[in-house]
């Protein structure tokens, strides 16, 4: 099968996927109790229940769910998300305008995770059971450990309150390619890429490790080769395996991630905007992120099928 | 400012172990603190249980120990702390066996909202917030209309209580005299410390925090107004200003400085900035910059043409809604129970039902100008608009736009509450506006004009609802500021114009009321204002710690004691309309007996919930109603006070002598 058919498969496999995610997150969304009308009256003395039925009614929330959902997912497949209930705006505008800020955070952090786990695993693995192995699997045991929450705040406490290197809030008025606010990624990077550092870092030096013992290792360093080649061409290509297929899975994680860090780093992401949404029960907006993150978090496996074989071309799409 | 700690050396660690160990010593700090307590300390309750013990025990198959459920919601801590230290108050008598159920807020609304929760017994808290109407701290949890609505959460339905609520508002004469109205609210009050159905626990204090660059700031009582009234408000001569060099204090009228721009941050997005299509604090207090009202208040509740220059109150009849049967339109009812009309329904027939009936009649806007111009009204107020005000577009102010305005509002989020009240508005010449209320209404004056005056070209050019940037619709109002720039989420500019009425017409000229100092400025003096928008509260304290904003509200109760230790920061408090009650569930047995009720009020621990879960940002509720609406709320709040704070008093003694009655009849 070549790679295109490979990817037709996949892409035709994203529809039964998303149509179920699609069903779950409507369905759990509507057995929350509460709906955007009870948010914004409940508690209204001057409003009568007439005016809430129609309210309810004008906002087309009056009917059974799965009309409701018929409705909703019609509409999607004509491309219309839909509008916020309460203000009437587009949802699809909303999610296009989080969009890149949310796509920057994330890509900071992956990039941070990455750039630090992979020498670090490394190094780990070729120093086992040595002071830098235990050391470096100590912080990475802290790192899976701590909260993102607590990680923001007490960066932002160190810092940003201490030693005055960074501002608490972001400089909004500046566009998102502007140096200072490429500074100011630095910290929500870090906070949203460590637990994916600490993650990928040992499965980095379990992976090396294992390929260490192998005897080609043995056969490369017995030809002569300098250790440094033996490690970084040989060894890293092929442990580099499991390192994909968890890059590509804590994709989903820095996504996930990003709703707590940006709300500490008031990073004007799809993540705060997903917590309002929630708490206001806009479940259009909340339908419309959480489909978006799923079709990533998928796109994401896809790309690690495809680098799978570039870096090992023994693996076929068959 | 009210004091936040009356008595220190008081543990204020909210911690439930230690906040039950201080029960007793809540009488320790009232006995200090006032006189009424005495003997109610910690031998208080130490007698109290004993009492109980052998009392409550020895009846066997008699009333107590009485199983009582309390129910709060999850969600809110210092709501639930405040429940299980009165339920902890209440075990330590050992007449009660006391449960507590919490729910997600949701739920939680859902559930005592139904009007079959009263037939449950159980005792709900909850929280509500209220305004310069003493209305709004009796009707909303007792009035019978209110039962499966907010929030008469345990279907108190007391025909004479109801009667006494309706004619402290309603009615010819108490619309005309305020002081009837004080006294009848008065005996509103009265009647409630005698049935005690409910239990107010104590009223928020409203909090905000500056740095000391910030000078003449005060704290108004709604959050909504913080900032817009301190940037001018003649009324109580309130402005505040900017000074970089020196440290705000005793600052005054002769130190203050021109220009600046104040930065601020506020806890949630701006939703919208079309007035009647947001009810949400942040929105207001956005477009409390740009948009002004026909008239304004003071701390107090007291009213001052603003925008109009006068009002009178030309007439009023004593008619109920029922008078406006002749006017109204028959209109179909959906599936669902709605009336099947497109048009603001001003008022709906009385006696018809939409969710039984298949059609009903209602008073549609145009019907309510044909009411009006035949003399069906309850009330007709007549406001004269001032001359020369300016939109931020040159546009001249008039009676166009006021009425414009009204229109606007109808089938809004505010309409219930625009239209609860207001029956129609008419232009009677360019700079007069007459306005009906529905009936006579002594609230009327406050709420026919609340309003925020819009520009009458401009709302016929958008859509409803798209009064706002995102919609490429730049708010046009007639305030000091203009808008200057929004990033959603993100940030609010606004910027000081330079064709504001009242600087132009100087404050003693515009305002025929005005008394105060020469010294004081016709308009406000910031250049301008930029709004940070933060929605979590550690990132906003930390923002002010670090000098990126001048000015915040809504910090928790322990990052206030850091800003309030250190010199380079104020705590600014005051006493707001927001409250929490318990409810007791009167339809069920044995809670029908008034003494019970009483017997559990005595032992709500007010002092202690206020020092300990509050951490001192709160006063204790001695009586039903707030200083914030003592305007009209009653003839004289001392005296109130003196009358009915030993009703509340945390005073277990009393409460076993009730239980002891109670168990005797048993």
């Amino acid at each position: 099968m070549s790679l295109q058919r490979f990817i037709l498969k996949r892409a035709l496999s994203v529809i039964p996927i998303m149509f179920g995610v699609s069903v779950i997150t409507f369905g759990l969304f509507h057995l929350t109790p509460g709906d955007p009308v009870t948010q914004l009256v409940a508690l209204n003395p001057d409003v009568s229940a007439a005016e809430e039925a129609a309210l309810r009614e004008r906002w087309g929330l009056s009917g059974p769910v799965w009309e409701q959902y018929l409705t909703w997912i019609s509409n999607v497949l004509v491309g219309d998300f839909g509008q916020e209930l309460r203000t009437g705006r587009e949802v699809s505008a909303i999610v296009w305008r989080r969009l890149p800020e949310t796509i920057a955070l994330g890509l900071f952090g992956w990039a941070f995770a990455l750039v630090i786990a992979i020498p670090a695993g490394i190094y780990a693995a070729v120093n086992k059971d040595q002071l830098g192995d235990t050391v470096s699997r100590f912080v990475a045991l802290s790192g899976i450990s701590i909260p993102n929450f607590w990680l923001g705040l007490m960066l932002i406490l160190i810092f940003s309150l201490y030693l005055g290197l960074f501002p608490v809030l972001p400089p909004s008025r500046q566009p998102l390619y502007h140096p200072d606010m490429l500074w100011y990624l630095i910290l929500p990077g870090v906070t949203i890429g460590t637990a994916s550092a600490a993650s990928i870092m040992r499965v980095m030096r379990t992976s090396m490790t294992e390929e260490l013992n192998k005897e080609y290792v043995t056969a490369a360093r017995a030809k002569g080769l300098p250790e440094r080649t033996v490690i970084l061409k040989h060894v890293l290509r092929n442990s580099l395996i499991s390192v994909v297929t968890l890059a590509a899975t804590l994709t989903a994680s820095i996504v996930a991630g990003s709703v707590v860090v940006e709300v500490v780093f008031n990073w004007p992401g799809l993540g705060r905007e997903f917590i309002n949404a929630i708490n206001q029960r806009e479940i259009n907006v909340v339908m419309a992120i959480t489909l978006f993150t799923g079709f990533f978090v998928i796109l994401a496996n896809l790309v690690a099928d495809i680098v799978y074989a570039a870096l090992d071309p023994r693996i076929r799409y068959d | 400012m009210p004091s936040r700690h009356e008595d220190s050396g008081e543990s204020r660690t909210i911690n439930r172990r230690n906040v039950l160990s201080t029960i007793g010593a809540a009488g320790a700090v009232g006995l200090a603190g006032c006189g009424d307590q005495s003997g109610s300390g910690d031998d208080g309750s130490g007698n109290g249980s004993g009492d109980g013990s052998s009392d409550g025990g020895s009846g066997g198959d008699g009333l107590f120990p009485l199983q009582v459920q309390l129910e709060v919601n999850a969600d809110n801590s210092d709501r639930v702390q405040m429940v299980e230290l009165i339920a902890e108050s209440m075990e330590q008598t050992e007449y009660f066996e006391t449960e507590i159920e919490t729910y997600e807020w949701n739920t939680y609304v859902g559930r005592v909202l139904d009007p079959e929760y009263q037939d449950n017994g159980f005792i709900p808290c909850i929280g509500l917030s209220g305004t310069f109407n003493p209305e709004s701290f009796c009707n909303a949890l007792h009035h019978s209309d209110n039962i499966g609505a907010c929030c008469n959460l345990n279907g108190i339905s007391d025909s004479e209580l109801d009667e006494l609520m309706d004619s402290a508002r309603y009615g010819q004469e108490v619309a005309q005299d305020n002081a009837l109205r004080a006294e009848r609210y008065d005996e509103v009050w009265n009647y409630l410390a005698e049935e005690r159905y409910s239990s107010i626990t104590h009223f928020d204090l409203e909090t905000s925090v500056s740095n000391t660059d910030v000078h003449g700031f005060e704290m108004w009582p709604f959050q909504e107004g913080m900032y817009s009234y301190n940037m001018f408000a003649p009324q109580d001569e309130q402005i505040m200003w900017i000074d970089r060099d020196t440290a705000a204090g005793d600052s005054e009228l002769s130190d203050l400085v021109e220009g600046g721009t104040l930065s601020i941050a506020v806890g949630a997005n701006i939703e919208s900035f079309d007035p009647p299509h947001s009810s949400d604090t942040t929105s207001t207090l956005a477009q409390n910059f740009l948009f002004e009202s026909l008239v304004a208040n003071d701390t107090e509740g007291n009213i001052y043409p603003w925008l109009a220059e006068s009002y009178e109150l030309l007439d009023t009849t004593d008619i109920d809604r029922t008078a406006y049967a002749d006017y109204m339109s028959t209109v179909e009812t959906t599936e669902e129970g709605v009336p099947d009309t497109d048009e603001q329904i001003i008022i709906q027939h009385p006696e018809d039902n939409p969710a039984e009936d298949d059609e009903v009649r209602v008073l549609l806007p145009d019907d309510a100008v044909e009411a009006a111009e035949d003399g069906t009204y309850g009330m007709h107020y007549r406001y004269s608009l001032q001359e020369g005000v300016e939109f931020h577009n040159g546009d001249e102010m008039t009676a166009e736009d006021v009425v414009a305005t009204y229109e606007y509002y109808e089938n809004s989020q505010l309409a219930p509450q625009t239209f609860d009240s207001v029956l129609t508005a008419v232009e009677v010449d360019e700079y007069t506006v007459d306005v009906y209320a529905q009936i006579a209404d002594a609230e009327a004056e406050r709420e026919l004009p609340g309003i925020l005056v819009l520009n009458a070209n401009q709302l016929a050019e958008i859509e409803k609802g798209s009064l706002d940037p995102r919609e490429d619709n730049v708010p046009i109002g007639t305030g000091p500021y203009e808008f200057a720039e929004f990033e959603d989420e993100q940030y609010y500019e606004v910027t000081k114009s330079d064709n504001y009425w009242v600087e132009q017409q100087g404050v003693a000229e515009a305002f025929s009321w005005f008394d105060g100092s020469d010294a004081f400025p016709d308009g406000p003096v910031i250049d301008g204002f930029e709004v940070e928008i933060v929605p979590d509260d550690s990132t906003r304290s930390g923002a002010l710690q670090n000098g990126e904003i001048d000015s915040t509200y809504g910090l928790n109760s322990s990052t206030l004691d850091d800003f309030d230790s250190s010199e380079d920061y104020i705590v600014y408090g005051v006493e707001t309309g927001g409250y929490e009650y318990i409810q007791y569930p009167v339809n069920v047995e044995p809670f029908d007996d008034p003494r019970l009720r009483k017997a559990i009020n005595h032992l709500i621990p007010r002092q202690a919930i206020v020092e300990n879960v509050l951490n001192g940002y709160g006063r204790p509720a001695w009586t039903d109603l707030p200083e914030l609406a003592q305007g009209s709320g009653t003839a004289d709040y001392d005296a109130l006070e003196d009358e009915i704070r030993p009703t509340n008093e945390y005073d277990p003694e009393r409460a076993a002598e009730l239980l002891e009655e109670i168990a005797a009849e048993n």
